[in-house]
């Protein structure tokens, strides 16, 4: 949600009496799933060494940064290792080189290199090579005019906005996406705008619109003169472009903020090449759904190539499944509550008020192959109707599909204000860690550990990390689907820039394996052409270059004589 | 107490026993005559450090026990909703029969089959076993080769050896690859090394500036670099990893290692009724057996005749080119074996599973301490092996490729090189266990060793005889 000021929380909640009191009553859901058997997978450790490790970052600032509050994870120096960018509101942004070795994380943080008044008001980053020279960049989404950075390959970003030809507007940014249409060079460029300020009437019912660049054709160099609205736009929180109907064409998913917009629902744009993009319609087939949506996540639940959404919100989070009994339509039935997936309470110290959830993200935290979901929580400022002590949700996903919350034993239960969230193998030892940007509070550096053991911690499952690199165009692959074959159970991940909550990472994919010691890949590339079937050896890093013979092997740099 | 059970207590306390925790009615518990064959209890967490000679003994006699036991339903023994592969699966359907000889279970007892000359041994044709590498095509009732391979079952004497040995060579490549990956990185140019380790080659590997690696040179080692020394194939990392897949495919018992709640959300996860059905101790206690088992030996005939042609047969050896790959022996710097191993990764149990592995001090055993040793005071186990793969099958001899499957990731003509100590006790021979005298195994040699095997088809009668005089020697032994 939202961006209310105290004084209008007592509005918001009489807005949400009625929902609320649905979630608080239980029953008011559909029939009680089935008690699940005790979670018997590992629980990830998560030990918080942000201090430590070097990174004191705040996100904070007045109305305008109550939503936003995102970050990027990316290399930016070559080595594999992703660098993190924080946002910080009105606070400046900051740029962390990492320094992690195996089994201790570690940043320095280091200037960008643009002017300070840039690295302010920023609510969110997303990085994504624009230019296709090899080298990272980042687009900061800001209050005000938003910013792309052109990476140099060393750390060394540069303002790009007119070198590329974008014009960065004046909106409050608060979400992005990317994809490549067919036969560009160059990415589409979507920006997700929340309240006009400026409209009459502001901030009811003035959501600003969202807009749509496309690279212009036939250029050497990204050209973005030409920029299309998204009309209407209904306060962005969170866009992504998803292949949601498994046909090679993706369409831009945008999850809205109820608190804003009048009229609005939920949206999903067509966006087909060489035409104007089209909002589905009821017609369509498309749902109504009104949340105060503030996130998306997607993955692929049961491996069947289709993409299941959660959705963040207050209150209750959705977890969306195509119906696949209206064919070609964008029928979606909420399956949170069978999958106890919905995470609408704090999990410990419940006052019974409702939650607020932000950034979503679907990723395998134990290793064990099934895909978990971690949700960064937090009061927007002080709204009293909602749980003021609100942790961040570790929803594990357990081998029948359904969720098990493990976020207290796993160590995120801590009384910060969550955000934006990176989850990234930040000491690339194989396990996911995790970096949640706080509103009011430092940032959250959870280092994974493995799991717990009644000695300590044990190594969790057997991973795959796997980077993707198109020679032909596209070079990160951005759209292309990673399908990893364990035994008879696939597993499938999407390379996206965009979703969250404000927040992107880059860089290896990472798949937990569970007790499979070797892996067969296929690579869908973002055209649609799949490649052969790359073997490969569990517990590795491996890349994927189009239409090579072999994936290649890679190994972490050592940064001391002790790493193996 | 009722008038059923008052009538017919036996039947009452098998009922209970059924479907009590197995530990409840395991040794202890259990009267002389129940039909468990699980009889013995192993505490993981008991086993760390370095075990005593009279605590290793206890667990190898456990081990054996284990080893020898004919698993009964009362056990686990079945698998009627889990197939055998490797990764937990689960049937399409229950299986028809609970033991059937494609696809598992296929036998009682370990030494059902590993049992020639005696427990822990070889097995004739009748104890061949089939690998799958399909998942979901388990019930095949073919013998048709598309669907599997067929092999014969390996003796495992000195096999604790092996794995040491194995263990050792994978920390030599693999510091190496380091090495060199430290190099390019730091001359940002590409750094080509050769790999080898106690004398064996593996070609080369060239370490990239981006950290990458190009194996293009790499020979008879998987890319992670890690020596799989078990099975026909070369595909099993250690006598654990062994273990665990040989329980749930010959007998239908499954560790929980892999099959536990832990990698499957359940504990009973082939739905015959018994969770938990071998526990980390128990599988423990059959690697000390595995492992302690003695080393083969070469035995100095009673006949002056075959000992005369002994000599001459092991100088044929060396002149044919054998011991290319049939390495008289490897040193060994350590007889130090931790359970679990260094090398495994999830779904066997490893070093990092346990708070401190437990350490089988072979040099406490009898037999290894009669083993040869060098200068460096390195034990020199006598394998007859590199614990390499090599192309053994081509077109111009194609008999040791009698297969159309790769398994897991190694093409079908390749196998690692059959160690040949106690050759002369576990007849047949060949990987599908079809080949009856050694003449024909050495004559079938194709690919990498073709022009051994011909260069030996050209011998006069007499040096041909002479090898075999030798071969013959490389004994079990008592």
């Amino acid at each position: 949600m939202s961006a209310c000021a105290k004084t209008v929380s007592c509005l918001i909640a009489v807005a949400l009496a009625c929902s609320v009191g649905a979630l608080q009553a239980g029953p008011a859901f559909a029939e009680t799933p089935s008690e699940p058997a005790p979670f018997s997978a590992d629980t990830p450790v998560f030990e918080e060494v942000a201090a430590d490790a070097g990174i004191a970052h705040s996100y904070d600032g007045p109305w305008e940064f109550f939503v936003g509050g995102g970050g990027a994870a990316f290399d930016c120096n070559g080595d594999r290792y992703p660098e993190v960018f924080l946002s910080g509101g009105k606070n400046p942004a900051q740029l962390y080189r990492n320094q992690s070795s195996a089994g201790r994380l570690t940043f320095e943080p280091i200037p960008i290199g643009i002017e300070p008044a840039d690295l302010e008001k920023v609510t969110g980053a997303y990085p994504i090579d624009i230019d296709q020279d090899g080298n990272m960049d980042l687009v900061l989404l800001r209050v005000g005019k938003n910013i792309v950075l052109k990476g140099d390959g060393a750390c060394g970003f540069e303002e790009a906005n007119r070198h590329f030809a974008i014009d960065g507007g004046r909106d409050w940014t608060t979400a992005f996406a990317a994809i490549f249409e067919p036969g560009a060079q160059f990415p589409t460029l979507a920006f997700g705008n929340y309240v006009d300020r400026t409209a009459p009437g502001s901030p009811w019912g003035t959501c600003a619109d969202n807009v749509l660049m496309r690279p212009q054709p036939g250029r050497d160099v990204p050209d973005y003169s030409v920029s299309e609205k998204l009309k209407p736009g209904f306060c962005a929180l969170s866009m992504l472009f998803t292949d949601w109907n498994h046909t090679g064409e993706p369409a831009l998913r945008i999850t809205n903020d109820r608190q804003y917009y009048r009229g609005g629902e939920e949206q999903l744009w067509r966006v087909e090449p060489e035409r104007a993009p089209r909002p589905y319609r009821r017609a369509d087939g498309w749902k109504h759904l009104s949340i105060w949506g503030m996130g998306i996540a997607e993955g692929d639940l049961d491996g069947d190539g289709w993409p299941e959404y959660a959705l963040t919100s207050m209150g209750d989070t959705k977890l969306q499944v195509l119906d696949r009994e209206f064919e070609d339509t964008p029928a979606y039935r909420d399956e949170a509550w069978d999958r106890r997936a919905t995470a609408h309470r704090p999990y410990t110290k419940d006052e019974g008020k409702p939650s607020t959830g932000w950034h979503a993200e679907f990723a395998d935290f134990n290793n064990d192959t099934a895909l978990d979901l971690f949700i960064a929580k937090g009061n927007v400022e002080a709204m009293p109707d909602f749980a003021s002590f609100d942790p961040d949700n570790l929803l594990m996903g357990g081998f029948d599909g359904r969720f098990t919350e493990r976020g207290k034993e796993a160590g995120l239960a801590l009384p910060t204000k969550g955000r934006g969230a990176l989850v990234a193998d930040f000491d690339l030892d194989g396990s996911l860690d995790l970096l949640v940007v706080n509103r009011g509070g430092s940032a959250s550096l959870f280092h994974n550990r493995g799991a717990k053991s009644a000695f300590g911690t044990r190594p969790m499952g057997n991973f795959l990390e796997i980077s993707l690199n198109d020679p032909t165009g596209n070079r990160d692959g951005i759209g292309a689907q990673i399908v990893v074959r364990v035994g008879k159970k696939t597993l499938t991940r999407t390379i996206r820039v965009g979703g969250g909550h404000a927040s992107g990472t880059s860089g290896f994919t990472h798949l937990g394996l569970g007790v499979a010691e070797r892996a067969q890949i296929r690579i869908q590339w973002a055209d649609g052409e799949w490649s052969h079937p790359y073997r490969v050896f569990a517990n590795s890093f491996v890349l994927i270059d189009r239409g090579s013979a072999d994936a290649r092997y890679w190994y972490p740099q050592r940064r001391n004589a002790a790493e193996k | 107490m009722t008038a059923r059970t008052s009538v017919i207590p036996g039947l009452a306390l098998a009922t209970c026993l059924a479907f009590a925790s197995p530990w409840s009615v395991q040794a202890d518990e259990a009267p002389p005559w129940s039909e468990h064959a699980v009889k013995v209890h192993v505490d993981q967490s008991e086993l760390r450090g370095v075990l005593s000679l009279g605590d290793l003994s206890s667990l190898i006699d456990k081990g054996r026990a284990l080893f020898e036991a004919r698993f009964t339903s009362l056990d686990g023994a079945g698998r009627p909703h889990a197939t055998q592969a490797i990764i937990p699966t689960a049937h399409r359907r229950p299986v028809e029969h609970d033991f059937q000889r494609l696809a598992g279970p296929d036998a009682n007892a370990c030494s059902s089959c590993h049992n020639e000359p005696r427990t822990g041994g070889a097995g004739g044709f009748v104890g061949n076993v089939f690998v799958s590498e399909g998942f979901e095509s388990a019930d095949f009732d073919t013998l048709d080769p598309q669907f599997s391979n067929e092999r014969g079952t390996n003796h495992l004497f000195g096999a604790g050896l092996v794995e040491l040995l194995a263990r050792e060579m994978t920390a030599d490549l693999q510091a190496a690859r380091t090495t060199a990956l430290d190099e390019a990185r730091r001359l940002g140019e590409p750094e080509k090394v050769a790999l080898a380790s106690k004398g064996v080659s593996f070609g080369s590997i060239t370490a990239l500036p981006d950290g990458s690696i190009d194996f293009a040179g790499l020979e008879g080692v998987d890319p992670d670099l890690v020596i799989r020394p078990f099975t026909q194939k070369g595909v099993m990392t250690s006598l654990r990893q062994f273990t665990v897949n040989a329980l749930n495919q010959h007998h239908g018992m499954q560790p929980d290692e892999r099959w536990g709640a832990r990698w499957t959300g359940t504990d009973d996860f082939d739905g015959d009724g018994h969770s938990n059905e071998i526990s980390a101790g128990l599988v423990s206690a059959m690697v000390a057996f595995q492992a302690s088992l003695p080393s083969p030996q070469e035995v100095e005939p009673d006949s002056a005749e075959w000992r005369k042609a002994a000599v001459r047969g092991r100088e044929v050896f060396a002149d044919l080119g054998c011991t290319n790959c049939h390495r008289p022996s490897l040193p060994l710097d350590s007889l130090g074996f931790s359970d679990p191993g260094p090398v495994d990764t999830a779904g066997t149990l490893r070093t990092g599973d346990v708070e401190a592995p437990a350490i089988y001090d072979l040099a406490l055993l009898d037999w290894a301490k009669a083993l040869p040793r060098d200068a460096k005071g390195r034990v020199l186990v006598p394998l007859f092996g590199d614990l390499k793969r090599h192309r053994i099958a081509d077109q111009r001899q194609a008999a040791f490729g009698n297969e159309t499957l790769a398994q897991r990731f190694v093409e079908r003509d390749v196998f690692i090189t059959s160690e040949l100590w106690g050759l002369a006790d576990t007849a047949p021979y060949g990987h599908r266990g079809d080949m009856t005298t050694l003449d024909e195994a050495i004559r079938a040699h194709g690919g990498e060793a073709y022009e051994a095997g011909k260069a030996y088809a050209a011998l006069a009668e007499k040096d041909r005889s002479a090898l075999i005089a030798w071969l013959k020697t490389l004994r079990i032994g008592e």
